[in-house]
């Protein structure tokens, strides 16, 4: 029983990282309208930015900061190198050109970091035990963590005039445009959100696992997944989905072994895709 | 193959396009379908093979009902359609467009491609044959090497006319075939409906031109604002106070 | 020398067969299939797991691209249910699934460890330059074949139904054909030959492990194709011949700069494709990927 709850709490864990990659792929998907693949591997930049700051500075809190605004930068920069230049392009160019850019973020960060695993240095804490449950500090921490970052983006997205006009342009970018709501400041706010999203949830994965080149790319289906069953440019959707999803395949995890993992995301992928395509909280488009 | 059309309704919203249409085609008939532009006729073709999903009301050829079958299976069956619009192959010659509509090709399977390149070549022998007869027919002849996008919209009818009849479907539903064709092609057309249909093919047709249609078919409906409002002879339907107002107010 | 040129050559035939099986897809029907290194290694591991029970090399070659094939069916019905950038993502996730089951069913295939000791094709040709020789001209002739089948389908019925359905979709199923059925037997030949070009990998390399189908070499043939110009035979090839030059020159690389390591090297390899993708979509978009529109 006592088993059971620790791998439920271990799901928890698992499925914020997914919620947050998820969200950062739907923030994209709603607003730029493509599947941005290079989210798995600003994941990866992040945790090893957090993991160089952390050690620099010696504070695990400023490191993951400087972790999430080195995603945020590197959010604006694709954007600006590549993707603002594909604006007009077809869904599937701009999905070759971030699989580019993964590939590119992944290229740098072995080159800069290399390969082997490497770990944060997190303080040693006696676990907490809760009617026989072990408990661990730093995942709440962490909870708590991940809880502040959606809480910012959901009062960006709907208490401030950009994220006003970035919900204006993901319900109808033609519009958006008329209306005389500038794309690009947008947008950059868009890249630099979804950005810090996606290297907060790589820390996040780091703090729980281990951190290599190949991490964030491990993520990037289950995320895919989790934001497709949540409904495309729906935020809440996204962290449900994903809490759901990362949460189912941690506890499959003693039936079908840990490798099959990802293949569970696979799964729920096109299960979601054939039988209800605009996902569980959407009324939106299909995927035809 | 009779067609039996039961209560055909298609909704946008608030508009019914089509309202609760009713008809047969009798096995062997020709039979008309006139109205002012926007009366619904095009939607009712897309109903009846397919391409769109009506509301309510049901579409039977003979005894069996079609509403379970997509598009294609449609058109298998024996109902081949053709489009207001021409919609031909445009990067296709005049004379790949019909050969490309000829059923039961040995050599759209890649299997057979390659395991039987003879029966192939001599498929296409007999297909080419009887497109030239076609051809030949249609008065397409001398542009047959044509890549069918450059064609006129005249003659891009004919190439939709030449396809739906390579088809050997049962029932061709063709929709305006003589917009934009010369009147003594039209005559000829006429003619060779009628001898087709001597052969056992049933025809329905929507046109604007109330001549050449009148002389062809044997029974006329009139649709308007997607209801159908006259069935019957061609002269009695014509001489129907409701069915002039129809016409005064839109178009022919 | 001449040893190393026939390798590089050997390699470069292997790619230029999966560019051949891709271009078959993406030029006939505009599928844009993110997961063929998935079929490529199906086929390697089915030659290689054969061989270990000694069956002759064509018949294990002929296994592999029929489960390759068989691979392809399902992915195909999905396919025409899907747009198109959300099928390249369950084509990219197949791939990678196909990886996990090699991967994990360790009493197959032996895990992360993979297969190792796969013979040589006809060793009985000896040690020296005439077995490889004779494998490159064996590829070379397949490599032909296939280009020659591509040519074949474009002028026949096939072909010309392939077109219609360019043209107008809706008008093919007019006349009571299926645009879905010629869609999915394309899929399923670009896979059979990416199988079969697993069946060579494997014999060449020897051993075959997971790590060897990642879903960069899916891209390494995209950009070979990018390269040579989209659709064209001859473009396939061409971008082959580029890609084999990056490649092989950053392996010389290795050898001449001491800093640099075989590891390194990986990413920079990895760096410049991400680049290349990167540079490709931005600046030659003529028949590129999504805008797939006519020639």
């Amino acid at each position: 029983m006592t088993a059971f709850a620790e791998l439920f709490i271990g799901g928890l864990m698992s499925g914020i990282v997914v919620g947050l990659a998820a969200l950062a792929i739907t923030l994209v998907f709603g607003i730029a309208r493509f599947p941005n693949a290079a989210t798995g591997d600003a994941m990866t930049a992040g945790a090893y930015v957090a993991l160089s700051a952390s050690a620099v500075t010696g504070s695990t809190i400023i490191g993951g900061l400087i972790g999430a605004l080195a995603g945020a930068a590197l959010g604006v920069a694709a954007y600006a190198l590549v993707f603002r230049k594909l604006a007009g392009r077809s869904s599937v160019a701009n999905l070759l050109a971030s699989i580019g850019v993964a590939f590119g973020i992944r290229a740098v960060v072995g080159l800069n970091f290399g390969y082997q695993q490497q770990m944060f240095q997190l303080p040693l804490v006696r676990p907490w035990h809760v009617l026989g449950i072990r408990i661990q500090p730093n995942d709440l921490d962490l909870a708590v963590v991940a809880a502040i970052t959606l809480a910012a983006v959901f009062i960006i997205l709907y208490a401030t005039p950009v994220g006003r006009r970035m919900r204006a342009v993901a319900d109808d970018p033609g519009l958006a445009q008329v209306s005389g709501i500038s794309p690009s400041r947008v947008m950059v706010a868009l890249w630099a959100l979804a950005g810090s999203v996606s290297s907060i949830a790589g820390v996040m994965y780091g703090m729980k696992t281990v951190i290599t080149p190949e991490m964030g790319w491990n993520m990037l289906l289950p995320a895919f997944a989790a934001a497709i069953l949540g409904g495309i440019g729906h935020p809440i959707g996204a962290i449900c989905a994903g809490v759901l999803l990362g949460t189912l395949q941690e506890m499959a995890t003693p039936f079908v072994g840990f490798t099959y993992k990802i293949a569970i995301s696979f799964v729920v992928l096109l299960i979601v895709l054939l039988l209800r395509p605009q996902g569980l909280f959407s009324h939106a488009e299909g995927a035809r | 193959m009779t067609l039996t059309v039961e209560g055909l309704t298609k909704v946008y919203g608030a508009v019914r396009v089509v309202d609760r249409v009713s008809f047969t085609v009798p096995t062997g008939d020709i039979v008309g379908l006139i109205g002012p532009n926007g009366a619904g006729k095009s939607t009712l073709f897309s109903l009846v093979t397919g391409f769109l999903s009506a509301n309510e009301g049901l579409v039977r050829l003979d005894k069996k009902s079609l509403d379970q079958l997509s598009s294609v299976e449609r058109a298998r069956a024996g109902i081949v359609r053709t489009f207001q619009v021409p919609r031909e192959f445009s990067h296709l010659t005049v004379r790949q467009n019909l050969m490309a509509a000829a059923p039961k090709q040995s050599g759209e399977s890649l299997a057979d491609l390659f395991f039987r390149p003879g029966r192939i070549r001599e498929e296409e022998a007999a297909i080419s044959r009887e497109v030239d007869e076609l051809l030949d027919f249609l008065r397409l002849s001398h542009i047959a090497l044509t890549p069918a996008g450059r064609l006129s919209g005249g003659q891009k009818k004919l190439v939709e006319l030449g396809r739906a009849l390579m088809t050997r479907a049962g029932l061709i539903l063709l929709d305006e075939p003589f917009a934009g064709v010369n009147p003594v092609l039209i005559q000829e057309i006429a003619s060779r409906i009628r001898d087709l249909n001597a052969t056992g093919i049933s025809f329905l047709i929507i046109e604007h031109d109330l001549g050449a249609l009148t002389r062809l078919v044997s029974t006329l409906h009139v649709m308007d604002r997607g209801r159908l409002i006259a069935s019957g002879a061609p002269a009695q339907v014509l001489a129907n106070k409701q069915v002039r107002e129809a016409y005064l107010g839109g178009t022919s | 020398m001449e040893a190393y040129l026939v390798a590089v050559a050997i390699i470069a035939a292997i790619y230029a067969l999966l560019a051949l099986g891709l271009n078959l897809q993406y030029g006939l029907t505009g599928l844009i299939n993110f997961g063929h290194v998935g079929f490529f290694c199906i086929g390697a591991y089915t030659a290689g797991l054969m061989a270990q029970y000694g069956i002759p090399w064509p018949l294990s070659f002929l296994s592999g691209a029929v489960l390759a094939a068989l691979a392809a069916w399902p992915l195909g019905l999905v396919s025409l249910k899907l747009r198109d950038d959300y099928f390249a993502i369950v084509s990219l996730g197949f791939s990678e699934v196909v990886r996990i089951v090699v991967t994990s069913e360790q009493w197959l295939t032996n895990g992360v460890q993979g297969v190792t000791g796969v013979p040589k094709l006809m060793r009985f040709l000896g040690n020296g330059l005439t077995q490889p020789l004779a494998v490159l001209n064996l590829l070379i002739a397949v490599n032909i074949l296939v280009a020659l089948a591509k040519l074949r389908i474009v002028r026949s019925p096939f072909g010309r139904m392939i077109e219609a359905i360019r043209d107008n979709e809706e008008a093919v199923k007019a006349l009571g054909k299926d645009p879905a059925g010629f869609k999915i037997q394309v899929l399923v030949l670009g896979a059979a030959v990416a199988g079969v070009a697993g069946g060579f990998y494997a014999h060449y390399i020897g051993y075959i492990v997971p790590e060897q189908f990642v879903p960069l070499i899916t891209f390494y043939i995209w950009m070979a194709i990018i390269i040579g110009g989209v659709g064209r035979i001859s473009g396939a090839v061409a971008g082959t011949l580029i890609l084999m030059i990056i490649m092989e020159g950053s392996r010389f690389l290795v050898d001449v700069i001491p800093s640099v390591s075989g590891v390194k090297m990986a990413s920079i390899r990895l760096g410049v494709i991400g680049l290349a993708l990167v540079l490709f979509t931005l600046y030659r978009p003529q028949g590129l990927l999504g805008d797939f529109t006519r020639r």
